[in-house]
């Protein structure tokens, strides 16, 4: 089980696990889409008005408000309805556009004559009769203006609810018609004569699932343009007072696949829910948008300052009405909403979430998703981890956006929230294989430190077994005087084995010669070794050096199995007589200044192949007479095949510049020379080979034989 | 210069001899390469085999370690009992093989045709 989730999270850095949680965050998306996740589409859209309320500055609606100042002066609610219709009478006198009532006047007033002739048995029917009505009144003070009543639906049939009342008609396009909006089976309202009285009535329902609905955590967002009651179309308090107010007959609707899409009258409509609910984008509470009761019944408020307005009466006094939260975090009277309502009609501002909505929400989930499951793996740990921000804030700035231009309603949060998880998982799957790789660069750079050492190492020990070997000619011949010798040995980084040699044979003979194995490190040093040791043991044992050369290969070959090989050039110098005895085994002739002349010591035929080469080579000797101020230069192909990226140095270079060399310069300065000029002619470009010179100057007999009869 | 790589091109059959072509520079660089692509080759070069040549008029420096492969090869095909052969050198090749003598280690020839028909 632990194996088969470690695969799973594993296989192509957690894309393929990344892939089923997308699908199974699509899914839930789709299933939760009424009842959104942990609320957050809701603390999202409210952000949204918070940031960007509706401009409340055009004041198309005023709010006559029975607050505590009018109980105050008028007495305790309720009011005779005597009273109302006086304060009606006032505002109607400012010839409002419509003037909306948000009270239920459900039973007859206490001092209307049948309520008094039940209370008062007693009492004349002449002077009943004689009685003021204050229900009449109030029904005669409606009739004179553009007045609409406010009625409840509710559930059950109580007491004092009637089934259905004044219905609007409906005029819907598109097909469908008001079965998606809220029904009720009962009205709760005014007087039936009142409400014939009035120009209108209008639904005063929030949604019934405001107080309870935990979707909504107890705040108003939304409440239904229009509802059913019985069998009565009833628009909502704010839309027939509009409707009143244009003096339209129907109420019009347009529906789509889904349901309703806008609801209104005229040219006003807003778009609504597929149940006909408006999603309310709040302005921010207006005080100035209130007006005592008190004042108007005093006067102190002068009618005219309805004209031209839609306005609302109703109560605030405090415990006569609820209060409602709204998403900008405000409580508002009920009374207020309606104003809202009213407000976004007029102006054509509401929320909107098409019913196409949550499908373009699962498709941007889906499409986020894919985009991190593609491109976060393939980011660096620092971008990675980055790229879950930018997606969140790039969802919710799109989001603002949308919402800032049409009311759009796009819920990013539930995206974001959906896309967590598979985040999640990505990072850590990032961080995971950067952990992983970044372990397994350390450990190849330990490894590849670990061989460099080694090489390093073993090129150091070669490099100390082939310096090692080379004799100091200074030291050996100090107090020699019938030649000179000098000798110098630079080894390259990526090949080796050069060497020199130079000892005496006896008081009269001096063996020296170079010689350049082919190969490198540890093997091609110790070759170089045991070459060396034999051809001291065999020069000084043979006398022809032919013989002692084929001798050494000899002894080489038995055991090689690297084919390891050495070119070479040994002679030996009769120091009394000049006389200069050589062997060539595959190396370059060495050149010989005689005065302004310079030849090489060509062996011509006599020259053989590198020693283990063939394995027993017939090696032939030659020789040279040389005269007292001969200048020998044995070199390997660190000189002549020195190289500067386009040419090589060769052999006309080394002979212009021992052409050039003083006549009398030692052979130290000459060989430094030689060395000097090549590193110059590689301008700086690295050695490949190893480079030795050697240089011998022959003085001649005489000038050792004091020294020698002295000593 | 230091780009060139020594190269075996396609190995062909002239005349009943083996014709390999290298190109390039042969020095410590490549002159492994060039060791492990004759390796093949090498192997088949027995006694009674076909002769195998390798052909270097492409190649345009040969370093110590480049002999050393040639040598080697060389060693390899007489132990066998087969028969390897260089030809076709260009001048500085052919100076440095001079110098080192290896033309008494192994036959050369100037060109490939006059060794094919030498080894056919």
């Amino acid at each position: 089980m632990k194996s088969l989730l470690a695969r799973l999270l594993g296989a192509h850095h957690g894309r393929s696990l990344a892939l089923v949680l997308l699908v199974l965050a699509a899914l839930l998306q789709v299933w939760r889409q009424e009842a959104p996740l942990f609320g957050l589409r809701h603390l999202l859209f409210d952000h949204y008005q918070r940031l960007h309320p509706r401009d409340r500055s055009a004041v198309p609606a005023l709010v006559v408000d029975i607050d505590e100042a009018s109980l105050v002066a008028q007495g305790q609610w309720p009011w005779p309805r005597d009273r109302v219709a006086d304060l009606v009478a006032r505002i109607l006198a400012g010839r409002p556009l419509a003037l909306g009532i948000d009270i239920l006047f459900v039973e007859p007033d206490r001092l209307s004559p049948p309520e008094l002739a039940r209370r008062l048995p007693q009492l004349p029917g002449e002077t009943l009769a004689g009685l003021p009505d204050p229900d009449r009144r109030l029904a005669q003070a409606l009739a004179t203006g553009p007045t609409v009543l406010a009625v409840s639906g509710v559930a059950a049939a109580l007491p004092t609810a009637r089934p259905g009342g004044r219905s609007v008609s409906l005029v819907s396009r598109g097909g469908g018609g008001s079965e998606g909006l809220p029904a009720y089976g009962a009205a709760l309202g005014s007087l039936p004569a009142l409400e014939e009285a009035a120009a209108g009535v209008g639904l005063i329902n929030t949604p019934p699932d405001r107080a309870g609905g935990d979707a909504d955590l107890g705040v108003l967002r939304r409440l239904p343009l229009a509802g059913r009651i019985g069998d009565a179309l009833v628009p909502a308090l704010g839309l027939e007072m509009v409707r009143v107010a244009l003096g339209a007959a129907a109420l019009e609707a347009q529906s789509g696949l889904r349901g309703l899409e806008t609801v209104g009258v005229g040219d006003y409509r807003l778009p609504t829910r597929a149940d006909g609910q408006l999603l309310l984008h709040f302005g921010r509470l207006a005080p100035d948008r209130r007006v005592s009761a008190a004042s108007v019944l005093d006067g102190s408020f002068a009618p005219a300052g309805f004209a031209g307005r839609f306005v609302i009466l109703g109560l605030t006094g405090v415990g006569l009405v609820d209060q409602v939260l709204t998403p900008l975090g405000e409580k508002i009277p009920g009374i207020d909403v309606h104003a809202q309502v009213i407000e976004s009609l007029l102006a054509g501002d509401a929320l909107r979430r098409p019913g196409w909505m949550p499908a373009l929400e699962v498709g941007v989930l889906l499409a986020a998703g894919l985009l991190l499951i593609v491109a976060l793996p393939a980011l660096r740990p620092a971008y990675a981890a980055g790229s879950g921000a930018a997606v969140a804030a790039g969802l919710v700035g799109a989001g603002f956006a949308a919402f800032v231009a049409g009311g759009w309603l796009f819920d990013a949060a539930t995206v974001i929230a959906l896309l967590n998880p598979l985040f999640i998982l990505l990072l850590g799957n990032t961080l995971v294989d950067a952990d992983r790789q970044r372990r397994a660069a350390e450990n190849a750079l330990q490894a590849s430190r670990e061989a460099a050492a080694r090489d390093a190492g073993e090129l150091d020990a070669a490099r100390r077994i082939q310096m090692g070997l080379l004799p100091d000619p200074q030291a050996l011949f100090a107090d020699e005087s019938r030649f000179r010798l000098a000798a110098r040995l630079e080894p390259a980084r990526a090949v080796g084995g050069d060497y020199y040699e130079c000892f005496a044979l006896d008081d009269r003979r001096v063996c020296f010669g170079v010689g350049d194995v082919s190969g490198k490190g540890v093997p091609a040093s110790l070759f170089m070794t045991v070459a060396k040791t034999l051809a001291a043991a065999l020069v000084r044992r043979v006398d022809d050096l032919g013989e002692a050369l084929r001798q050494i290969e000899v002894e080489l070959c038995r055991n090689n199995p690297e084919v390891l090989f050495v070119t070479t050039f040994i002679a030996v110098l009769d120091a009394d007589s000049g006389r200069l005895a050589c062997v060539c085994a595959g190396h370059d002739a060495p050149v010989l200044r005689r005065g302004p002349t310079l030849l090489r010591l060509a062996a011509g035929d006599a020259a053989g192949p590198p020693v283990g080469a063939l394995g027993n080579y017939p090696f032939v000797a030659f020789s040279r007479q040389l005269e007292p101020g001969d200048l020998v230069c044995l070199f390997t192909d660190g000189v002549t095949e020195a190289t500067d990226g386009r040419a090589y140095y060769g052999g006309d270079r080394l002979l212009a510049l021992l052409a050039a060399a003083p006549a009398d310069g030692p052979p130290e300065a000459l060989a430094t020379a030689i060395r000097d000029d090549v590193r110059s002619f590689e301008a700086g470009h690295p050695p490949a080979d190893d480079l030795t010179v050697l240089v011998l100057r022959w003085d001649g007999p005489a000038a050792s034989r004091p020294a020698a009869a002295a000593a | 210069m230091e780009d060139q790589r020594v190269t075996l091109l396609p190995v062909r059959v002239v005349g009943g001899v083996t014709v390999a072509a290298a190109r390039g520079r042969l020095d410590h660089l490549t002159a492994g390469a060039l060791g492990a692509a004759l390796a093949p080759l090498l192997a088949g070069c027995k006694a009674g085999s076909p002769a195998l040549l390798l052909d270097l008029s492409a190649v345009d420096y040969m370093s110590s370690l480049g002999l050393r492969t040639l040598v080697v090869a060389s060693r390899q095909a007489a132990a066998q009992g087969g028969r390897f052969a260089v030809a076709g050198m260009q001048p500085l090749v052919a100076e440095i093989f001079a110098i080192a003598r290896l033309n008494l280690v192994m036959p050369c020839y100037v060109d490939v045709d006059g060794a094919c028909a030498q080894l056919a």
